[in-house]
């Protein structure tokens, strides 16, 4: 199907298809897919009043036609697809209407919310799309999203397996978010970067509604926009849709003005609606479109404007970091997101991320740990490799628009890796030197950057996309450089007018007092145009500097946020000296900045297990003690639990930077059983454990007897803890049991979760009941020892 | 700060320190996230199964349906939910520290019945001279937790509310409540009382210590 035939002028789709078949007597709650087969004569009959109206794209009746939603009809998405096509290009028929596939939602939630990955649902959207294509369809329409990651696995399915245009269209509150959390510029940018032929907004709301989003829509993309709102709003005491085609049409045409150019209906809409629509829009033309042309990234939560200094984090990269590079080798995502949250508490507006290290599978680690950050932190990522495999993988499972860092004046690498950057619409950084290393002065490095640019535009790649690097040498080994790099950013902005990125903490290498060098010279080169500072943002001073700089170049109105981070900062200071604190007593009271300074305190005279042993374990079990009585409660003991895990958290940093062996008292298995999505009381018990020194193997939440038998094997496990929080899913604990019975020493297993007794703890099989974390310890001790 | 308190297990007297934690807790999450709901009204036929939603084709099975419901001629069902947002909140707050996602989650639960509390302030506007019952939800007395399905399928839950119930009848985002409540013209008694009408019953620190509420 020709493209400009969504570009040029405006384009009719077609209304409801569900709601009308209710009004027409399918019961609420019965699938509509089936009418394709069962009904297929009333469906023509809607299609035809549909083009009589006036409507020029029909959508295919397809769209729950997705495994997950055909699971138990009897029929397979191939054959509802070539039925649902065939029966709109019958009615098609002798006339110039489209048919578009039509893809929903798989009615699945996806990770991290749900328990769908992203590859399975990728792989469900490419069936469909494939039977789609073999059935004929001219067109695609991805429909009522509200999840951009869902979103993206569908239109990466359609633009990799099958060669039709491609409108994606997404559903928003009206507080301009989708249930998830999606923004409009996030969706836009995002989907738009993906390859989308189209995008807009279609059900939730009424065109009233409607309108301020699809204008904020049209500001942030250069593809042509679709809207296919609801009649209005359902009223709860009937369950009609309250606006009529009149009143519908009138509320619908200011996004005219607004850019919107593709027209239809969603729920409650029929005919008479899309009637009225090609009515008043016959000799409409659009008026011209005004785009925020700006550079960006973002998470699906968090867009990102590029424009004044956005600061990037820098402590995700396991170069010369001991702590990092062992949780990377051990596989401890649960550390990398720690580094995460406090940059995001320290206030960085991007994470770099970097995993490369000896030993380290970057292809397999680099989409990990990206998938582990999106599912806590919202702010958007810089993935940092020069391995293609790594950040295509990466990029893949990336749930935004993400930056690349990154690539070189090399031709080669350019024309390895901006191919990638271009198919995920991604940013990338381009850093000044090539095959012949750095050049010394600053025309020699924006003349790599003039080069980096050239190719990317080549590739496809806007302007505002590129981030120039013109890379921080060390002061102490070649002075004259500090000008040169300040010189080239200048250049960069002022000739290139790129986004500009710079690590500054190199420049201080070698030299006391490094702080008061580097801040130095991040100001300096926030003054020659640096927008986009690498930094360690835990450093408070480095934080400080570019906030004191937002207030002197006006980003910051008004000093707003310049006064808001030092309120309090007096009375802070202020607080008397916590001098007398024993270890012991910030464990008590979860004092874990405290406990933390206090046990590296105790390291430098008392070796780890010592600690552990004697000061660590007792606190925390007077703690407990408490809490059994009464007279602590779950926070506290949870407190307590959190200043444990900063106590071992100095004493594995004391043990990593020795090369000693950690201290390691024992692994046991922790899961949530199969159905089993919600897992804060496995989570609870899992902390607390770990917090008395038992290594924790977490199998996670919706885990199959399997996975929990090929662990307990594999790994020799000889304590197993299982949680089940509904009574429907205690047949799944059970099941668990009985399969790792069939081993020949089977572990011990202890179970708990909200519906479990120690009465069905008994009949099930399971060696232990226990009511909460406490009981959880007091069971390991037995089986692991203390 | 009464409810979240009390689905901590916290009886008596707080600490100020944990007060103040759980207040931070409640500040961090009303500001964040709206609890949002769909409801629909739906006249009764009594049958054979028991009362029935006309037009739904949908029986209310079971004696605690048959007696809440006795006295009325319509139906509301409602489907409130904290959302997606709330288990993003929950998974930050985890990474920060389990304390913090134990006090998130307690002022969670309170937040949703919130929530249920204003949907039920706007039916009650828009029934003016109706009274309500109590509201029960699948899965109290014998009311079949099976329901969850098709109380959401007939409100478009998933559409409207991003809301799933799983094959394991498990709703997902984890802060969402179905409820049922009756309209009728006749004042109603209270008759929701005690552990086996609560939705913490399952949870509950109290009930697992052999002793109630008291609520």
């Amino acid at each position: 199907m020709e493209l400009d035939f969504l570009h040029n002028g405006l384009v009719i789709l077609d209304g409801a298809m569900g709601t009308v078949l209710q009004q027409r007597g399918l019961p609420p709650g019965d699938k509509p897919e089936l009418l394709n087969f069962t009904n297929p004569d009333l469906l023509r009959s809607i299609y035809r009043e549909y083009i009589g109206a006036g409507s020029q794209i029909l959508c295919a009746n397809t769209f729950g036609a997705s495994a997950p939603k055909l699971a138990g009809t009897g029929y397979t998405v191939d054959q509802v697809v070539s039925a649902a096509v065939a029966i709109a290009r019958e009615a098609a028929a002798g006339t110039d209407t489209k048919v578009s596939l039509d893809m929903g939602p798989l009615g699945e939630l996806l990770e991290p919310l749900g328990t769908l990955s992203f590859e399975r649902a990728y792989g469900y959207f490419k069936e469909i799309a494939l039977a789609g294509e073999r059935a004929g369809a001219d067109l695609v329409s991805i429909e009522t999203m509200t999840d951009l990651y869902e979103a993206k696995a569908a239109l990466l399915a359609v633009k990799e397996n099958i060669s039709l245009p491609v409108l994606v269209t997404m559903s928003f509150e009206q507080s301009g978010r989708t249930f998830t959390g999606c923004t409009i510029p996030s969706m836009a940018r995002t989907l738009e970067g993906l390859g989308a032929d189209a995008v807009g907004l279609n059900c939730s709301l009424g065109p009233d509604l409607l309108a301020p989003l699809l204008r904020e829509l049209c500001e942030n993309t250069r593809l042509p926009v679709v809207a296919k709102p609801n009649a209005g709003l359902p009223d709860p005491a009937t369950g009609k849709y309250g606006m009529g085609p009149e009143e519908f049409v009138a509320a619908l045409l200011p996004c005219l003005e607004a850019g919107v150019t593709i027209f239809g209906g969603c729920c409650g809409t029929s005919p008479d609606y899309i009637r009225a629509l090609a009515a008043a829009l016959r000799g409409k033309t659009p008026p011209p479109r005004t785009y925020r042309s700006t550079g960006f990234v973002c998470s699906a939560m968090t867009p990102c404007f590029l424009g004044g200094v956005r600061v990037i984090g820098e402590r995700i990269n396991p170069t010369g970091k001991k702590r990092l590079q062992q949780a990377l080798l051990e596989n401890d995502l649960d550390y990398v997101l720690d580094l995460a949250v406090q940059q995001e508490d320290a206030g960085a507006d991007i994470l770099d991320v970097n995993v490369g290290h000896p030993g380290v599978d970057e292809v397999s680690m680099l989409p990990q740990v990206v998938k582990k950050i999106q599912s806590a932190v919202p702010l958007p990522l810089q993935l940092d490799s020069t391995n293609p495999e790594a950040l295509e993988a990466a990029l893949r499972v990336y749930n935004g628009k993400a930056a690349v860092n990154s690539v070189n004046g090399e031709r080669a690498v350019l024309d390895r890796i901006l191919p990638i950057v271009k198919k995920y619409g991604a940013s990338v950084v381009g850093l000044c030197l090539d095959e012949n290393g750095i050049p010394p002065t600053a025309e020699g490095r924006v003349a790599i950057a003039r080069r980096i640019l050239d190719a990317a535009l080549g590739y496809g790649i806007p302007a505002e996309d590129v981030w120039i690097d013109c890379l921080t040498l060390t002061v102490s080994a070649q002075q004259e450089q500090g000008l040169e790099t300040l010189k080239a950013v200048r250049m960069v902005r002022e000739e290139l007018g790129l986004q500009t990125v710079l690590g500054v903490s190199n420049i201080s290498f070698g030299l006391p007092n490094r702080a008061a060098v580097t801040r130095s010279f991040l100001t300096q080169a926030l003054a020659a145009g640096l927008t986009l500072p690498i930094l360690n943002p835990n450093q408070r001073e480095m934080m400080d500097a570019v906030a004191a700089f937002k207030v002197l170049s006006g980003e910051d109105a008004g000093c707003r946020a310049y006064i808001a981070r030092f309120a309090g900062a007096a009375s802070a200071q202020a607080a008397p000296k916590a001098s007398a604190l024993t270890l012991e007593e910030a464990v008590a009271r979860g004092l874990e900045g405290d406990a933390g300074r206090l046990a590296k305190e105790a390291l430098r005279t008392q070796d780890g297990l010592s600690l552990v042993e004697n000061r660590l374990i007792p606190a925390l079990d007077k703690v407990g003690a408490d809490y059994e009585a009464g007279r602590a409660f779950l926070p506290q003991l949870l407190s307590a639990a959190q200043a444990a895990q900063a106590v071992f958290e100095s004493v594995k940093t004391a043990i990593a930077e020795s090369g000693g062996a950690p201290v390691k008292k024992g692994k046991f298995v922790i899961a949530t059983v199969k159905g089993d999505i919600h897992d804060i009381g496995k989570n609870i018990v899992r902390t607390v454990m770990e917090n008395y020194g038992y290594e924790a193997v977490d199998l996670g939440r919706d885990v199959p007897p399997e996975v929990i038998l090929d662990t307990v094997k594999a790994q020799n496990i000889r304590l197993v803890g299982l949680s089940a929080l509904m009574t429907t899913t205690l047949p799944a604990m059970e099941a668990t049991i009985k399969l790792l019975h069939t081993l020949e020493e089977p572990p011990v297993i202890w179970v708990g979760g909200a519906v479990v007794t120690p009465d069905f703890a008994a009949r099930m099989g399971a060696d232990h009941y226990a009511r909460d974390a406490r009981q959880s310890v007091d069971i390991a001790r037995r089986v692991l020892g203390s | 700060m009464k409810e979240p308190l009390r689905y901590l297990g916290v009886n008596g007297e707080a600490d100020p320190a944990l007060l103040a934690q759980l207040s931070a807790a409640a500040d961090k999450l009303t500001g964040a996230v709206t609890p949002r709901y769909i409801w629909r009204a739906f006249s009764l036929a009594f049958g054979p199964e028991g009362p029935a939603l006309e037009g739904a084709g949908l029986a209310l099975p079971g004696a605690l349906a048959a007696k809440m419901l006795s006295e009325c001629a319509q139906a509301v069902l409602l489907v409130c939910t904290l959302g997606a947002g709330f288990e993003a909140l929950l998974r930050a707050e985890q990474a920060r520290g389990m304390a913090r996602a134990a006090l998130l989650d307690a002022c969670g639960s309170a937040w949703v019945e919130a929530g249920c509390d204003e949907a039920e302030a706007e039916v009650s506007a828009r029934f003016p001279g109706l009274y309500r019952t109590d509201r029960f939800s699948p899965g109290y007395g014998d009311l079949p937790l099976a329901l969850q399905k098709d109380v959401c399928a007939l409100l478009d839950a998933p559409r409207r509310l991003g809301v799933q119930v799983t094959d394991s009848l498990l709703l997902n985002p984890s802060k969402t409540v179905t409820a049922v409540i009756g309209l009728s013209d006749r004042p109603q008694p209270a008759r929701v009382r005690g552990c086996g009408f609560c939705n913490l019953r399952e949870n509950c620190q109290y009930r697992k210590g052999g002793k109630t509420c008291g609520a």
